[in-house]
């Protein structure tokens, strides 16, 4: 009997090693990882800005189903694809970019679907604001890269964020909409 | 929030800004009826076709092509368009110069022989309110012709202030398969399935946009 708790004993012993050996560090990959924000126009078409450059790393952790990340967004990597633009939202009205150069992503609760991220819980700071967010994953995935030989995990996430929550006010009271969409695509590649 | 011209200086902005949205003019112009066709230059600030496709079965990888220039022509009375997009994909951007000029190259958009796309549609379908809703016509891409139809998942018209002119315009998205336009190269690993995310914004010549 004590042989047989022994054996059960090493056996939870040995699975948890392993589910801890499932714990791993992913670096963002930056050629896969841009944010966009979409923003209504007049109630006809939707505007659109990406971030250019974003870095930083994840955790996961795939037998505990747990994850984190710390991750940050240059902002003055935007580019709307009209140059006005995207210097007016990086002036002091609106992004204030000189003065707040990085957006910044920390999270350290992920929910899991399955062997999959469905959510991650985390705050943003914008703007130099800090407000909790809720990132949707609508894709998520992971596969070994034949390129470079590792495994990289990644997916489409978005959420809406409420600008004025952050400071961003431009515009409120001609009819600009408070409401803009988030949505980012992120690869990150295992260390 | 988007000015309609690189040119300004930004003072000049600013006052274009408070002038354009001291009143959004969110006039229901769609339920003016305006006799005969109407023709809109395309709005290059306003005017972008991105292109979304799945990389790995995982991330969606997007590329921004644009400005688009061209012009539709509306008959709201007759129910009845004609949509001329003059795309230049040589201007794609994905954000990583280095795999944008990967995808320009000639397995992909082969965009040193076929700089341009185009979407000529000459089939539109109005809902009840009168709005876009479908435009059926043919996308070239690489000088492959193949049928393409854009929906609309907004649409809307305004009265300008700024312009002084009736601007109308909307989110557009369309499915296509790449192999269908010769341009296979990465498959399976990147998808054969190209959703396009279209934001066009027209605007009207000045005699329409007065009423």
């Amino acid at each position: 009997m004590k042989k047989i708790s022994l054996i059960a004993a090493l056996a939870a012993l040995g699975f948890a090693a392993a589910a801890h050996a499932e714990s791993a560090t992913y670096a963002i990959e930056p050629s896969h990882t841009f944010a966009t924000f979409e923003i209504g126009h007049f109630n006809t078409s939707t505007n659109r800005g990406r971030f250019n450059k974003t870095s930083g790393t994840v955790t996961l952790d795939k037998a505990a189903k747990t994850g984190s990340l710390d991750v940050t967004v240059d902002t003055s990597s935007l580019d709307t694809g009209t140059a006005a633009f995207t210097k007016h939202i990086s002036s002091e009205e609106i992004l204030n970019v000189a003065v707040n150069p990085t957006a910044h992503l920390v999270a350290t609760k992920f929910t899991f679907n399955g062997d999959k991220v469905s959510e991650i819980d985390g705050n943003l700071t914008l703007n130099g604001k800090t407000n909790p967010v809720v990132l949707k994953a609508q894709n998520y995935n992971c596969y070994n890269s034949p390129m470079i030989k590792r495994e990289v995990c990644g997916g489409d996430f978005d959420t809406t964020i409420v600008r004025s929550q952050y400071g961003v006010n431009y515009g409120l009271n001609y009819g600009f909409p408070d409401n803009v969409h988030l949505v980012i695509q992120v690869e990150a590649v295992k260390q | 929030m988007k000015p309609s011209s690189n040119k300004l200086g930004s003072a000049a902005l600013k006052a274009a800004f408070v002038l354009s949205c001291a009143s959004p003019g969110l006039a229901p112009a769609l339920a003016q009826s305006i006799a005969g066709p109407v023709t809109y230059q395309l709005d290059p600030d306003h005017t972008f076709v991105t292109f979304e496709v799945l990389h790995f079965g995982t991330s969606t990888l997007r590329g921004r092509i644009g400005p688009v220039t061209g012009e539709v022509t509306v008959d709201r009375g007759a129910k009845t368009g004609d949509l001329r997009l003059r795309i230049p994909v040589a201007t794609l951007d994905t954000g990583m110069r280095v795999l944008d000029a990967r995808l320009r190259e000639p397995d992909l958009l082969a965009a040193a022989e076929y700089p341009e796309a185009y979407f000529v549609a000459t089939r539109f379908q109005f809902d009840a309110a009168g709005g876009v809703k479908e435009v059926r016509g043919e996308f070239t891409l690489r000088g492959v012709g193949q049928p393409l139809s854009l929906y609309a998942k907004s649409f809307g018209c305004r009265r300008d202030e700024r312009l002084k002119r009736e601007v109308c315009g909307g989110d557009f998205t369309g499915d296509l398969k790449r192999h269908d336009f010769g341009a296979t190269f990465g498959e399976p690993f990147v998808s054969d399935d190209v959703h396009l995310v279209v934001q066009v914004e027209a605007i009207a010549p000045e005699a329409a946009g007065a009423r």
